[in-house]
């Protein structure tokens, strides 16, 4: 029992990393209609930007983060405006594609500047855990679940509640009538890439820690957190929340009681099985692509 | 719009005639080069994950490059290295080494310290005729019959046979838990330690693989918890493996001694892991303290590069004096003639240990272990299995 | 050098290339270029290249034909495949692992690599590329990681990542030299085939299939076959140079056909220019040579590939058709235009003999959206010959009528039969194969083909009597029914090059060289100025002179009490009168609908689409 309780522990831990970048995937995806591949390297770069901020000059951790939340918002804009803008009129391929482009550039750019060593990012509390019974909580673990738990309920509440969410809304659905509403909506598309961003930034500074900072920590994470948002349902929040959860569960588990080395695998098979059984999702209502 | 395209694609045309100048320019450079010094070819990753075991490669091979060239160059000329960049994969190390092999100038090379690259090269190796001193460690590596590899780190059968009778007779410890990468550098390291611990009489509880680059060994860690092992043997490949390993390990509270390969006591293992390594042991082909000759040239690496040595440098440092003192004693660069001087070595003493070459292409027979003292590396023993 | 561009065939480039109806050219192209061939096949054949220079060719050459697979999925249909390395490695792994472990020949394995490619193509594609999109690029990098975790874990099958050593080649072409030769011809003949693939009916359809979905749909192309094929194709090319690439490396390991490996084919396909094999072949050489000549940037870890990575983003945002494809436009714009052929035909429309059995009947056929009845429980009929007209004001159904009778909206309720025949259950390519032919009102045509493929595509419709699958006959039916809009002596110019009320003739022209039973236009006045509307009323009472029957949906009354001979009027989804046109214009509730509507409607909206998301 003491072990199921550990690993579900663990799993729910890794599904909340998952989670937190799937978001990012959702909110774009739905302003834009267009999966971001470079997800992920929004999450390597922040972390690389909290090592060269908290570590190399050796800033306090409040700042630092700070810092590199400012440069993440600097880094969706100028992301919007290189990648995503110039090509708003064509379909989605290109868009593919050019996003594969910035995930290799921002990958190797950042190898080229910081070199490939992996990096130590120290984690935000003194304690690593605490003993609960005999299941160990990592305190790193404990802060990613409740940021990610945070953020859902900030959403919700900024998307529902408040008139800049709804007019984020409105675009994402219908951009010709929100254009006709007096919406700006390339401002709203810029808002959406910065947000995104973010989040995806704050998830890769929140997983450093326990992760360590790499050039290829944003890749696997963003894979696995792309499942996470089909299986949930393409562009549901809840949906990406539970399959993000959803798959970090199944991964520990399947890892502990099927196999360890194809464990990457399991991702991807239920993905598949997913989309061959119930392709709306958990939580989607359409399958269609946006005309 | 129209404007901004014209500009890229004008600008793209003249970036693409420069490119297409440029080789000739690069080759005529070497034609002119070629003569002056005694050049040697050198495979290493710049690019992809292994890049930054590249550099540290590098480094070892320049600190032995100005010790040689200070002692008088090679055949009276300087001894120049030409490096080519295998992007970490196979096919990238075959073609590097093709487009070395291809310059009839250079009169041996430098390969690789992945066993895989070199198995990829190995057909184009033979085919050239030239000798290759490289770094991996899989075993079958020097019984390929092919007679132009001469390796210059001990090989895993050595490092399994360490680590067994290490953990069997000094630690005393009889039920083992083997953890490993199911990579080609794992999976033959742990098969090698599963044998070795038959012989020495100990059981083996638990033979876990895993896929490089996982993000969580909660489930392995749980595994060896509930298998009851008293000692773990460990074949990690990448550090960030390593680090994650280590902390779960500890977080979990598995207490049991560890005896690792010699990735466990690398300088970026020891960085990334931390307070989660103290205590632990590994085998590691360098050892600072082992020996005089690994003492100076931890001193003189660090006195240049301001980093802690490691086996990714010590090497290629071996490699490259080895080599030159081959070429010399040889007189000529005629691949045979330098072959033949290559396996006459005997007792050299050499960072990573002493010398000796079978008829194999075997250079080392054995390993250091060390352990870990709150972050410091120690020197515990070195067990060698050479008998001359 | 492999990986330059052979002369090209003269027989022109792959879009807006038309040829003669009749007599048959001789095929100078295809000399020429088995003589290009040929020439570099033996210059492969003789060249006594460095051992670097023919590992550099002979990996060019193999991950051209991947490559070229890659236009055929990507740049042909449209669909994204982001595991082309799996797919090569498969026939990698099937030489590599049959003629070390197996003791096979190598001819053996070949064949082998090349089913175990096609079949798992066509599987993943089957799967899943009913999804599209987003869904297949996940898929195809879910099934290429999956594939990479086996080759690793699976080790007593495939040597782990060990890797396969020691690969056979075949006896005759054990030497590099020989060996490059084989691998420069395959590719050679790949490229030809691939090169003609767009003028074939499959490879029609891909370009339609990509150009315009429901427009595919309903001119009778079968799009999920059309895409499994493409996707199937792609994977076998594929297979194909993997298997030549094991005999090339004689080592193969998993790392070489990792996801980061598809992306390189992907970036040698976007570079070169999707559109063509030519592209391929620019794209897959330059990309295996700048390395070569960037080797400076190599120096520090990163740079490289960061350039790379920003290349990648240029070429998609400035050259979106590839190198190949700008080159193409420029050379097309030179090129000097092709005499107009000689008078086309006059266009037949075969029709049943009158009868009294109707052409359409539809029964309490309902669609609803969630709670909104869009259309509920209309019935009428449709007699043979004539037009007939759907009415109703805004919002009253029509639209949602007609895309439910050609099978782009599935019915919530009732029946409809064409001809006798039930329909109600039928995909939109299988009622158009049983004789429907429709127009959209926001006009859906193919933008990258000339008007003539267009119209091609039509008179291709399955089913349809009068043509068989001659390209000759195919094209003379494609003019007669240009002809019979007006617009043959512009045949050959692209779709874009035409005004909107064209653009809607020859939507009109394909759906008539298809010699359908039946004929849906959708508010074909919509957009159109008034002469052009005349013309239109004109161009209506000829068709319906031939006998065609036609069912037209339409706000301008003038127009509609102008042709048509009997009218269903709709509103608010439900059948209000069905009748003789004089009649029904008189009923008082038609009138009461109307009215007011009428003086609010002005010029056709443009923002209302024909299919609103569900």
């Amino acid at each position: 029992m003491d072990l199921i309780l550990q690993l579900l522990f663990t799993g729910i831990g890794i599904g909340a990393v998952y989670a937190l970048v799937a978001l990012g995937f959702v909110l774009i995806f739905r302003a834009t209609n267009v999966v971001n591949f470079a997800q992920g390297e929004f999450s390597m770069v922040a972390a690389f930007l909290m090592v060269v901020f908290a570590v190399d000059l050796e800033w306090p951790y409040w700042l630092s983060f700070l810092l590199a939340i400012g440069g993440m918002a600097l880094l969706g804009a100028l992301f919007n405006l290189g990648v995503y803008y110039p090509l708003r009129h064509r379909t989605y391929l290109p868009v593919i594609i050019s996003t594969i482009g910035a995930s290799i550039f921002l990958a190797n750019t950042t190898l080229a500047l910081y070199g490939p060593q992996p990096q130590v990012l120290p984690p935000v509390f003194e304690t690593q855990g605490f003993l609960i019974g005999p299941v160990f909580l990592d305190t790193q673990y404990l802060l990613i679940i409740a940021v990610t738990a945070v953020l859902v309920a900030f959403q919700y509440w900024f998307f529902e509640h408040t008139l800049i969410g709804k007019k984020l809304q409105a675009t994402s659905q219908d951009k010709e009538m929100a254009a006709l509403l007096g919406i700006p909506v390339a401002g709203m598309i810029m808002l959406t890439f910065v947000y995104s961003a973010v989040l995806g930034g704050i998830a890769g500074i929140l997983v450093a820690p326990v992760l360590f900072v790499s050039i290829q920590m944003g890749a696997t994470i963003a894979l696995k957190a792309f499942a996470a948002t089909i299986i949930g349902g393409f562009g549901d929040v809840t949906g990406a929340i539970i399959g993000g959860l959803a798959l970090g569960i199944i991964e520990t588990f399947g890892a502990a009681y099927v196999s360890v080395p194809y464990k990457d695998a399991f991702a991807f098979i239920v993905l598949v099985v997913f989309l061959a059984l119930r392709p709306q999702g958990i939580f989607g209502e359409r399958i269609a692509e946006k005309a | 719009m129209r404007t901004t395209r014209r500009v890229f694609l004008r600008s793209a045309a003249t970036l693409a005639a420069g490119g297409l100048a440029a080789p000739g320019v690069l080759r005529s450079a070497f034609a002119q080069g070629a003569g002056s010094t005694t050049r040697i070819g050198m495979v290493l990753p710049v690019t992809g994950p292994g890049a930054d075991a590249g550099r540290f490669a590098l480094n070892g091979a320049r600190l032995a490059l100005d010790a040689v060239n200070k002692a008088g160059g090679v055949l009276g000329k300087p001894l120049e290295i030409v490096t080519e960049d295998d992007q970490t994969t196979n096919p990238g190390a075959v073609l590097a080494f093709s487009k070395l092999a291809s310059q009839p100038d250079l009169v041996g090379f430098l390969g690789s310290i992945r066993s895989t690259q070199n198995h990829a090269m190995a057909p184009d190796i033979l085919k050239t005729g030239k000798p290759v001193c490289f770094g991996g460690t899989d075993p079958v590596l020097t019984q390929l019959g092919n007679p132009w590899l001469f390796r210059f780190r001990p090989n895993d059968s050595f490092s399994a046979r360490v680590i067994a009778e290490f953990g069997v007779n000094s630690l005393k410890k009889k039920k083992w838990a083997l953890i490993h990468s199911t990579d080609a550098f794992g999976t033959s390291g742990a098969k090698a330690l599963a044998e070795a611990l038959g012989k020495a009489g100990a059981t083996v509880a638990l033979d876990q693989g895993y896929t490089n680059q996982s993000q969580d060994f909660t489930p392995v860690v749980l595994a060896i918890r509930q298998s009851g092992a008293e000692v773990i043997g460990s074949y990690f490949t990448f550090e960030n493996d390593l680090g994650i390993f280590a902390r779960q390990l500890r977080q979990l509270g598995v207490t049991a001694p560890w005896v690792g390969s010699p990735s466990i006591v690398n300088v970026t293992a020891l960085k990334l892991a931390g307070p989660s390594l103290f205590g632990t042991y590994g085998v590691a082909d360098y050892a600072e303290d082992s020996s005089p000759a690994a003492k100076a040239f931890g001193k003189a690496y660090r006195d240049a590069t301001k980093i802690a040595p490691d086996n990714q440098s010590s090497w290629t440092y071996d490699a490259v004096t080895v080599l030159a003192m081959a070429i010399n004693k040889a007189g000529r660069t005629d691949p045979q003639a330098i072959r033949e001087a290559l396996l006459a070595v005997r007792g050299h003493e050499g960072a990573e240990g002493t010398y000796n070459f079978d008829k194999n292409g075997d250079g080392l027979h054995g390993y250091n272990v060390v352990r870990n003292e709150k972050g410091g590396i120690v020197f515990d023993k070195r067990i060698d299995f050479y008998q001359g | 050098m492999t990986g330059s561009p052979r002369p090209l065939p003269a027989s022109a480039p792959a879009a807006g290339a038309p040829t003669p109806a009749a007599p048959r050219r001789l095929p100078v192209g295809s000399l020429l270029y088995a003589l290009a061939a040929a020439g570099t096949v033996a210059l492969a054949a003789t060249t006594p290249f460095s051992g670097y220079a023919f590992n550099i060719l002979m990996q060019a050459a193999t991950y051209a034909i991947a490559v070229i697979g890659l236009t055929v999925v990507l740049g042909l249909c449209g669909q994204i495949n982001l595991a082309q390395a799996g797919f090569f490695g498969i026939g990698a792994y099937a030489v590599g692992l049959g003629t070390v472990d197996w003791g096979l020949s190598f001819w053996l394995c070949l064949p082998v690599g090349l089913v175990l490619a096609l079949v798992l193509g066509a599987g993943l594609g089957a799967s899943t590329l009913r999804l599209g999109g987003h869904y297949l690029a996940m898929v195809t990098i879910s099934f290429q990681q999956i594939l990479t975790l086996v080759l690793i874990n699976w080790i007593p099958v495939t040597h782990g990542p060990d890797g396969v050593p020691r690969i056979q080649r075949p006896t005759l072409f054990a030497d590099s030299q020989s060996y490059l030769a084989l691998c420069v011809f395959v590719l050679a003949v790949v490229g030809y085939l691939v090169w003609h693939l767009p003028r074939t009916r499959l490879g029609r359809a891909m370009r339609a299939v990509r150009d315009n979905e429901l427009a595919a749909g309903v001119t009778g192309i079968d799009i999920y076959r059309t895409k499994v094929a493409a996707f199937a194709l792609g994977a076998l090319l594929a297979g194909l140079g993997g298997a030549l690439f094991a005999g090339s490396f004689t080592y193969i390991s998993p790392d070489q056909f990792s996801f980061a490996e598809s992306i390189v084919f992907l970036t040698m396909a976007l570079l070169g220019g999707v559109g063509s094999p030519v592209g391929a072949v620019i794209g897959t050489g330059l990309l295996i040579l700048i390395p070569e000549w960037l080797r400076f940037l190599k120096e520090i870890p990163g740079l490289y590939l960061a350039i790379y990575g920003l290349a990648v983003i240029l070429i998609v945002v400035f050259m979106p058709e590839g190198i190949w494809g700008f080159l193409g436009d420029q050379v097309r714009r030179l090129r000097p235009r092709r005499p107009a052929p000689a008078r086309a035909q006059d266009l037949v429309l075969t029709q049943e003999a009158a009868s009294p059995a109707p052409v359409l009947e539809v029964e309490a056929l309902s669609k609803h959206f969630g709670g909104l009845k869009a259309v509920d429980e209309v019935s009428f009929t449709v007699a043979r010959g004539g037009i007939h007209a759907l009415i109703g004001p805004n919002g009253s159904g029509k639209t949602t009528t007609l895309n439910v009778l050609s099978g782009l909206y599935t019915p919530t309720g009732g029946r409809v039969r064409l001809d006798g025949r039930d329909i109600t259950r039928l995909a939109p390519h299988q009622r158009a194969a049983s004789g429907l032919g429709r127009t959209f009102q926001n006009i859906r045509l193919f933008r990258s083909m000339s008007a003539l493929e267009n119209v091609v595509i039509g008179a291709e419709r399955p089913g349809n009597p009068l043509v068989g699958h001659q390209r000759a006959a195919l094209e003379a039916r494609a003019r007669a029914a240009l002809a019979f809009v007006g617009l043959e002596a512009r045949a050959d110019e692209p779709v874009s090059a035409f005004s909107y009320g064209h653009q809607r003739l020859i939507e009109i022209a394909r759906a008539l060289a298809g010699n359908p039973v039946l004929l849906l236009l959708d508010e074909p006045a919509a957009g159109l100025n008034s002469s052009e509307k005349v013309a239109l009323t004109g161009l209506l009472r000829r068709m319906a002179a031939k006998g065609l029957t036609i069912l037209i949906i339409d706000h301008d009354m003038t127009l509609v009490s102008d042709v048509a001979s009997h009218i269903t009027v709709l509103n608010f989804g439900r059948r209000i009168a069905d009748g003789v046109t004089a009649t029904v214009l008189r009923e008082p509730a038609v009138i009461e609908a109307y009215l007011g509507q009428e003086a609010a409607e002005g010029p056709a909206v443009g923002l209302k689409s024909d299919l609103a998301p569900a």
